[in-house]
């Protein structure tokens, strides 16, 4: 039998370690909400609308609806804008075959505003949170060679296209900027979804972009451009057969 | 010739020699490359010999120094991948062999123009074709000879002979066969990993569901079998396009799954992976030779020097929502070959 | 009294003459001139490269490894680390991580085989254009092509050992090139590598072949070019004092062998400041072999980069007819155009000889301008050839100029036709000037920059004929002879004559020295 006061306890010490395991798994295991405070976030698309209209609208549409100038951006997700727009593809000068890389004409925070406002307008892919470039360095590279390099070159220093397009060099892109083209299939790049390349494998592969390009070292020496067995044979015969020739002039001319 | 010559040249044995220096006035012409001097670098006055000899001297000391530098910078330098400074290992090597190997050859040089005397000598030319009676000895020889052997006068051993060397000229020829599993078969170039119901798995082995990948997207998938991922005629590219840019031939309707379709890798040209897709242009590209194949049209050739299309394979999605292949492909996959039939079933030309 | 040193070498001399009869030969050799221009000694870039080649190459092979077994890497570059490789691929890495030196010496080796080619096309090229290759050197000529082609083989073959991504890929086009041929291709193409591609043994195959059987060939055919040289003694230019009858230059010893052993260690500090400072085949960067991996710009090494070229502006015929399939498309570019290429190449000096009616010996050389239509057809080739190497390159060039790679490649196709004829006729035209120049100086002589004027009111400038030791040098037709011989009768007393220096195109051999006793 039990008496009321050791019942009432019992029930007490429940809801104290629920409280308890609640209050630890909220401080530590649940997962950060990705977007900012609703209140936050509203400012960033309010902000980022304003910037839309400012340099965007013009080509994209008033109401994003596209037009002469650019599609709709409707459903593009911020990876696209984050891509575009820090590796200052977007705003785009002039027309050509393939938008190219140019001084980037917005801060980071600028960048986020105008990515919040578009997905906002219909969803789309967007960067996760932490680090981007987290990942394991030797899956990066295999998985590299299976889906980039056809395109973008061995070491990343980019390759040709019909028609005058081009993969571009990967050296100058960020990480951000590397994870968003992956997820946006910018213009003719394959649109690799998160089930294409888990976020893991994504990582990875920005890991080893960025390793590549701009960690990496030349330990044979001066690099020659990473383009390969082209510029060697340059080398040999303007540097090799140059510096040669000079000598033989040298030996054979008498007195 | 002065006597003074001939007494030089008399007391280093030259005049009996057949290289010899030319005197004046014998050339018709008048060599103008004759000097009153002997040679080109006129008798050495103390002086300039003496800085000609520091000069090669120094050179020949930076070979020392290169070797010094080499062998400090081999033990001592770190070397491991990725401690700080290793990327200058390799080149501060090769610069202090270049060092050492430059000056000593420069050395080299420099003494040969500066110190030695090297004037400039004339010799004969010897007639190459031997003298007639060289001539006809050697033919008499050979003739005496071949007469003596009896190739000429015993028919019989010379047919015999000439039968046991083609036997023996032969004999060498199975051992190529031993290069082994030569023997070709048509059937063989014509079978792939795929066969019915084999799924679509991916470079890390996941099969793919439909779903995954989104519109303009693509996967590199390998066939369900042991060894798949490697094999190097299996690999293949799954693309998802959206099914009203789409044009599928009758006969292939349902090779595809909703804008899923799905080519051989392997070019038909020259056998590199066409892995190159251009999302808006639907384009394959191959980056050896620059063949384009058009995905959304049977992946027919565009430009470049691939003859045909890349084969096709059908696929379909099992019950479990995954991709999973209908069969082998409808004809051998790769570059051409003389045995390859002009018409398979369901070819796209 | 004789130096020890000198009864040292004495005694051995002896001692080594009593058992070989070697006095005779060493005074022989010793004693040989040979002529001393700059372009003789492109032939030894060549020599000194494969000396290199092989050193080098040795310590090589005591570290690598020509296996295709698959193992996991386990060496200290980390960017590979648990990624399975063969074994070929992984002592490679070995040697450019893991062993002190290692990379250096692959380096080495590797911008040794690219100098190697390079120097036997210039080479080549300068013994075409002299003329060096007619009787009685027919047969180095040959040889000389026989080196050129093994060269080909020994690279392609020495480039494919390690296994990664791009040499690979190169090894996949072989098999396919082999593929194509009629009625034997598959089975060559499985007996090469032992099955349908990859065939599991190619590494294995590829390795004797090169460390031992080709050079081994290389090694005999550059003793027999070499010894052919030493034999029939070099050709040498035109000038005073050379005939057909004799040689000009400097002895062996001490001064032509002490030119050369430096000439030699140069080439070995070229190849060491390349091999330290110019990275060259990074095949970490590549990866290990995957038949379904590729990168974008992948090229062979520049020697075959001419066959690449080939293959890239091939149209893409093919026939499919009774029940067969035949590659035009594959065979032309890549088997019957090096065939006619170096057959041609090959036989060139017998069908010149033929065409020209040309049979003596020659042992004097052609100034190029001397023989415009040989001249010609040698910038021809060297055009198309050209034209074919940046075909080559073509997708290189539209990624770094972002052009358009379709419009590279149908320009190069036409420049491959327009380019070479219209090089010829210039080239011709060229040569004829040239020529025309010539006569015009033997006829005309030199300008004195004196000027006259005529009582008629005319200005008019002296000129003086050119002087017979200068002349003699333009002395390479019948009729220049002829000229030569006039001029040197007008010079006869003449105290202007000796200052007199022909412009420009020519040095008078003799240097400061010759020239200080014609001023005086």
């Amino acid at each position: 039998m039990t008496s009321t006061r050791s019942r009432l306890s019992g029930y007490a010490v429940v809801v104290l370690a629920l409280a308890l395991l609640g209050g630890l798994y909220t401080a530590f295991l649940a997962p950060k909400p990705k977007a900012e405070d609703p209140a936050n976030q509203s400012v960033a698309v309010k902000e980022g609308r304003q910037l839309y209209l400012q340099g965007c609208s013009t080509c994209h549409g008033l109401n994003n609806q596209g037009g002469a100038g650019g599609p709709s951006l409707i459903g593009v997700g911020a990876s696209a804008v984050v891509f575009q727009v820090e590796s200052g593809r977007m705003p785009l000068a002039r027309g050509a075959a393939q938008a190219p890389r140019k001084t980037v004409k917005y801060d980071r925070t600028q960048v986020d505003q105008l990515a919040a406002y578009i997905q906002s307008l219909g969803g789309g892919p967007e960067l996760p949170a932490g680090k981007l470039d987290d990942g394991e360095l030797a899956l990066g590279g295999d998985l590299f060679r299976t889906n980039c390099s056809s395109c973008h070159n061995f070491a990343g220093v980019g390759g040709a296209l019909t028609r005058a397009k081009y993969a571009p060099p990967l050296t100058a892109a960020s990480a951000r900027v590397i994870y968003a083209a992956m997820q946006s299939g910018p213009e003719n790049m394959p649109r690799f979804s998160d089930n294409t390349l888990t976020p893991t494998e994504k990582r990875a592969i920005t890991r080893y972009v960025r390793f590549t390009t701009s960690e990496s070292k030349n330990p044979g020496g001066a690099g020659l451009g990473r383009y390969g067995p082209v510029p060697e044979g340059l080398v040999a015969f303007l540097v090799g057969m140059g510096l040669l020739i000079v000598v033989t002039l040298w030996i054979g001319a008498r007195a | 010739m002065s006597d003074s010559i001939r007494d030089r040249l008399k007391a280093t044995g030259e005049d009996v020699d057949p290289a010899a220096p030319v005197s004046h006035g014998e050339h018709p012409v008048g060599d103008p490359t004759e000097s009153t001097h002997h040679s080109y670098h006129a008798e050495l006055d103390e002086q300039s010999a003496k800085r000609a000899e520091l000069a090669v001297a120094s050179l020949f000391m930076l070979a020392v120094v290169g070797t010094v530098g080499f062998i400090a910078t081999f033990v001592f330098w770190p070397n491991e991948f990725g401690k700080h400074l290793y990327e200058f290992y390799t080149p501060l090597l090769g610069g202090f062999m270049a060092l050492a190997l430059l000056g000593l050859g420069a050395g080299a040089i420099l003494w040969a123009k500066t110190l030695m005397k090297d004037e400039e000598t004339v010799q004969e030319r010897h007639l190459l074709s031997s003298a007639d009676e060289d001539k006809q000895g050697a033919a008499a020889i050979i003739k005496e000879g071949a007469a003596d052997a009896g190739l000429g006068r015993y028919p019989i051993l010379r047919r015999s002979f000439l039968l046991a060397n083609g036997a023996l000229g032969v004999l060498a020829v199975p051992f190529l066969f031993g290069l082994g599993r030569f023997q070709f078969k048509e059937a063989a170039m014509a079978k792939t990993g795929w066969h019915k119901g084999s799924r679509l798995l991916d470079e890390l082995g996941r099969p793919v569901k439909l779903g995954d990948l989104e519109v303009g997207g693509v996967k590199s998938v390998f066939p369900d079998v042991a060894g798949g991922r490697h094999m190097a005629d299996s690999a293949v590219l799954l693309i998802r396009m959206r099914p009203d840019v789409l044009h599928v031939r009758e006969s292939r309707k349902d090779w595809v799954v909703d804008g899923h379709i799905a080519y051989s890798v392997i070019c038909t040209h020259l056998g590199c992976p066409v892995k190159l897709y251009e999302q808006q242009t639907h384009h394959l590209f191959c980056p050896c030779h620059q063949s384009t194949f058009d995905a959304a049209n049977g992946a027919k050739v565009l430009f470049g020097p691939a003859a045909r299309s890349l084969p096709q394979l059908a696929i379909q999605v099992d019950d479990e929502g995954y991709f999973v292949a209908q069969g082998d492909f409808n004809e051998p996959v790769g570059p051409s070959y003389w045995e390859r039939k002009p018409h398979y079933k369901d070819e796209v030309k | 009294m004789a130096s020890f040193g000198e009864k040292a070498a004495a005694g051995t001399g002896t001692w080594v003459d009593d058992r070989l009869g070697s006095a005779n030969f060493v005074r022989r050799s010793l004693n040989k001139v040979f002529p001393d221009h700059w372009s003789f000694m492109l032939g030894e870039v060549a020599l000194y490269s494969f000396i290199m080649l092989l050193l080098t190459g040795t310590y090589l092979s005591l570290f690598f490894e020509g296996s295709s077994k698959e193992v996991l890497y386990d060496g200290s570059y980390t960017p590979l680390k648990g990624i399975p490789m063969t074994a070929a691929y992984a002592s490679t890495l070995d040697i450019s991580f893991d062993v002190r030196g290692g990379l250096v010496m692959r380096q080495m080796h590797h911008w040794a085989a690219l100098l190697f080619m390079a120097a036997i096309v210039v080479h080549l090229a300068r013994v075409f254009f002299t003329g060096a290759f007619r009787k009685p050197r027919e047969l180095n000529w040959v040889m000389g092509v026989g080196l050129f082609v093994l060269g080909l083989v020994e690279g392609f073959a020495g480039y494919s050992l390690p296994d990664d991504l791009l040499s690979g890929t190169g090894l996949r086009i072989a098999y396919s090139i082999a593929l194509s041929t009629p009625v034997v291709g598959t089975w060559a193409a499985f007996l090469v590598f032992g099955g349908e591609y990859p065939g599991g043994h190619i590494i294995e195959r590829l390795y004797p072949i090169h460390i031992l059987l080709v050079p081994g060939i290389i090694l005999a055919i550059i003793s027999v070019h070499m010894g052919l040289v030493w034999y029939q003694k070099h050709t040498q230019f035109a000038s005073p004092g050379r005939t057909e009858h004799n040689v000009v230059g400097s002895r062996f010893f001490p001064a032509m062998m002490t030119k050369m052993a430096g000439f030699n260690m140069m080439v070995f500090g070229v190849i060491a400041l390349l091999g330290g400072l110019a990275q060259i085949n990074p095949i970490w960067l590549y990866g290990p072999y995957d038949p379904s991996q590729v990168s974008a710009g992948s090229q062979p090494d520049w020697y075959i980069g001419f066959l690449d070229g080939s293959t890239r502006l091939m149209p893409n015929w093919e026939v499919r007819a009774l029940g067969h399939t035949l590659s035009p498309n594959v065979i032309v570019p890549t088997q019957l155009l090096p065939g006619v290429i170096f057959t041609l190449l090959a036989l060139y000096p017998f069908l010149e000889a033929k065409l020209t009616g040309d049979k003596g010996y020659h042992n004097i050389l052609d100034r190029p301008r001397d023989k415009p239509v040989r001249t010609a057809i040698g910038t021809m080739c060297i055009t198309f050839y050209v034209v074919l190497l940046i075909a080559g390159g073509n997708d290189i060039i539209a990624s770094i100029f972002h052009l358009s790679i379709n419009e590279i490649t149908y320009t190069l196709r036409t420049a491959l036709f327009v380019l070479p004829p219209l090089v010829y006729l210039l080239t011709k035209r060229i040569c004829l000037s040239l020529q025309h120049a010539d006569d015009d100086l033997l006829h005309h002589g030199i300008e004195s920059g004196t000027i006259r004027r005529l009582p008629s009111g005319e200005f008019v400038e002296e000129t003086l004929p050119l002087p017979p030791q200068y002349a003699v040098l333009l002395e390479t037709t019948p009729e220049r002879k002829e000229l030569v011989a006039h001029n040197a009768h007008r010079l006869e007393g003449s105290p202007l004559a000796v200052e007199a220096k022909p412009k420009g195109f020519f040095r008078p051999r003799g240097g400061k020295d010759g020239q200080k006793e014609l001023e005086s």
